[in-house]
């Protein structure tokens, strides 16, 4: 199904952080062994709770941390060694990110034409009068328009969609191959959002994008994303087509989390699921799969070891005991 | 499509609401002007009941929650409107009268736990603090009856009683709101007002919370105004749901007429823009536009620049009061003038 080459991939990709005092000192395991794929006019979901490693990964991927180890292939080349700023600055072209806060990721004492000129300059896309036409361009791109009207304007004259819409924008700016979008509609009104989301995904037709697209939300990676994968305690658990998956889980935790969220299409009451325990915390986590304390099929060699990736199908895979014929 | 609606649900509106709030008008005095946050709001929640009041940002649904429990402050102020509890005007009460009925028979969650508990006293004691400050004659109770009495209750929101004696960092994110549900919980109350309880947590801990209300509701049989934005979890946990727009209530229906069958312009848009888990996946488009700045409200309905079946003329100069569409259903919009129930057919 899918035969086109991925243009960003992750291969084994961890990250621990050392916090704690000299006395104190713990290890959190934000993402352990981390393998995926993005590909050009596809937009991939990584799904989990808050503190599940789903952050991390993204900010991984845009190098704003370094990996403890694993691979970031661009384009059939590793990039984890690519330090310096020219290095960066050509990887960071092609790969943007998108925050969750458009409060935040906008500078209030700047407007809207000097956000999007910025990365024109900076990464030299266009001088002179170049620069308005494509500023222009950018904003019409985001359906902000007429572009006149927003250029002289500053953050804090603007809805939050629109200036969710102006992050874009400045992320387009660069012309990216990839973008990494953290969380970028869940600080909207629900009458905001499927505009970001319709336009992300007008951009992965149009453009031929690829998108991480990073949520807690369930029900919009099933609507806007093609394939999701599902994060739990720094571990991704299961990954498949979004329809696939969403309405035919196979991890335990990805039942559990599915049966939790509220769907009033589903019927008038969910039904009652025993919910025990809690995310545990992530410098507890032991050697085996961080599920374990909390899954109603445990199995002793559960505990014992993280389990291998078993492939359901081409594009479906799943980490747990339970589908593992060995 | 009208949804045959449960009987149980019309046994109970047949007897006189426990909470009737008639034409509730909040302003907030704001540098650039009058706010007018809730305009008009008129509603009433059953004994039993569990109401739902929804909307998006800076409509008005919390400020209608805060001016119900009297705990508005400066520059929010009342300037209009009733709200009558078990028959007596709430607005109307001295501080004393107040002190009576607020915990003892309305109590109030809180949307952020973190900050609703005391950071340096232990569960218990915050517990026990709720049910000597309001509790009459607990004067008589000694400090070890009003500490099983805190065991008991955290027993009942599904904590280990051992935990009267920890801090609130010592808790997770949801135990806290358990904890935040237990206090509320204390004085059996008639009503809980909950302000978006579970917005700071995560699906699954809020799925555990919310069953673990439901199954208290069943058991102590207390009423609950619920404020969210979270429309799946609203129509999900509601009997009866109220849709708001920019201060005013335009919408008010069981919640799954809401969900299946809703009437205003607003709410049919609202209730298309979020994607379901189960269902066709349909392409959804939200509603263009934001809304309006309440500092210079549109004239006429409110939504009407927002609105796609909008007549010119009319809805860009009358407002629509909220009408009688169907059982128990009720709508402010002009288009849908020829639906109007007689009020009697109605309730």
């Amino acid at each position: 199904m899918i035969a086109a080459k991925p243009i960003l991939e992750a291969q084994g990709l961890t990250k621990h952080f050392r916090t704690g005092g000299a006395v104190s000192q713990r290890v959190v395991k934000a993402l352990q062994d981390a393998s995926f794929q993005l590909y050009p006019g596809k937009v991939t979901a990584l799904v989990g709770e808050s503190g599940s490693g789903k952050s991390t990964t993204a900010r991984l991927l845009a190098r704003l941390y370094e990996p403890t180890a694993g691979q970031i292939i661009y384009a059939g080349r590793d990039t984890v060694e690519d330090k310096g700023r020219s290095k960066l600055l050509k990887y960071r072209s092609e790969v943007q990110m998108i925050f969750q806060d458009p409060f935040s990721s906008l500078n209030p004492v700047h407007s809207i034409s000097y956000h999007l000129k910025r990365p024109l300059q900076i990464h030299r896309k266009a001088q002179g009068r170049q620069m308005t036409e494509k500023v222009h361009d950018l904003l019409h791109t985001v359906a902000l328009t007429p572009p006149a009207d927003y250029t002289p304007k500053y953050p804090h004259q603007l809805s939050g969609g629109q200036r969710q819409r102006v992050a874009i924008a400045r992320a387009l700016a660069v012309e990216p191959k990839v973008i990494l979008a953290d969380e970028p509609i869940s600080m909207l009104d629900v009458s905001i959002r499927m505009g970001i989301l319709n336009l992300m995904a007008k951009l992965r037709d149009e453009q031929n994008l690829a998108f991480l697209y990073v949520t807690h939300d369930l029900a919009s990676a099933r609507y806007f994303a093609d394939e999701t994968m599902v994060m739990y305690a720094g571990h991704i658990v299961e990954s498949g087509g979004s329809e696939e998956l969403t309405q035919d889980p196979q991890h335990p935790y990805t039942q559990l989390l599915l049966s939790a969220v509220p769907d009033p299409a589903r019927g008038l009451r969910t039904q009652e699921t025993e919910i025990a325990g809690e995310v545990p915390s992530l410098s507890e986590v032991g050697e085996g799969c961080p599920f374990a304390a909390r899954c109603p099929h445990v199995m002793s060699r559960c505990r014992e070891a993280m389990p291998p990736v078993t492939r359901l199908s081409e594009t479906r895979w799943v980490r747990c005991y339970l589908f593992d014929e060995a | 499509m009208t949804q045959p609606m449960p009987t149980f649900d019309q046994a109970r509106t047949d007897a006189e609401p426990l909470l009737s709030v008639r034409d509730l008008v909040v302003e907030y005095h704001t540098q650039r002007g009058l706010v007018r946050a809730a305009d008009h709001v008129s509603f009433d929640l059953h004994r039993n009941e569990v109401f739902g009041l929804a909307g998006e940002s800076g409509c008005g649904k919390s400020t209608v929650a805060h001016a119900i429990t009297r705990i508005l402050k400066p520059p929010a102020h009342i300037a209009g409107g009733q709200v009558l509890f078990d028959e007596v005007d709430v607005l109307k009460l001295n501080d004393d009268q107040l002190r009576d009925i607020r915990w003892r028979r309305i109590s109030i969650v809180f949307q952020s736990a973190m900050n609703a508990l005391s950071p340096v006293l232990t569960v218990g004691t915050q517990i026990a603090d709720a049910l000597q400050a309001h509790e009459n004659g607990t004067a008589q109770m000694t400090r070890r009856q009003v500490l099983d009495r805190a065991r008991e209750l955290l027993d009942l929101v599904g904590i280990d009683p051992d935990r009267v004696n920890s801090y609130p960092h010592q808790l997770s994110g949801g135990m806290r709101q358990r904890v935040v549900i237990a206090i509320a919980l204390a004085l059996n109350p008639e009503l809980i007002v909950m302000d978006e309880p579970t917005t700071a947590l995560d699906v699954v801990v809020q799925k555990q919370i919310m069953d673990q209300i439901r199954e208290l509701r069943n058991q102590f049989g207390f009423s609950i105004l619920f404020i969210s934005h979270d429309l799946s979890l609203m129509v999900e946990f509601s009997d009866r749901v109220g849709i708001m727009y920019a201060g005013e209530l335009v919408e008010v229906a069981p919640s799954q007429a809401i969900f299946n069958d809703p009437q205003h312009p607003y709410t049919v848009r609202l209730m298309n823009s979020f994607p379901t888990l189960s269902g066709p996946r349909v392409e959804l488009f939200g509603i263009p536009g934001s809304p309006p700045d309440l500092i210079t409200p549109p004239p006429g309905c409110r939504f009407h620049p927002r609105c796609d079946v909008a007549l010119a003329g009319r809805c860009q100069t009358e407002r629509p009061g909220l009408q009688p569409i169907g059982a128990r259903h009720m709508a402010a919009c002009h288009l849908l003038d020829d639906k109007i129930v007689n009020k009697e057919d109605a309730s």
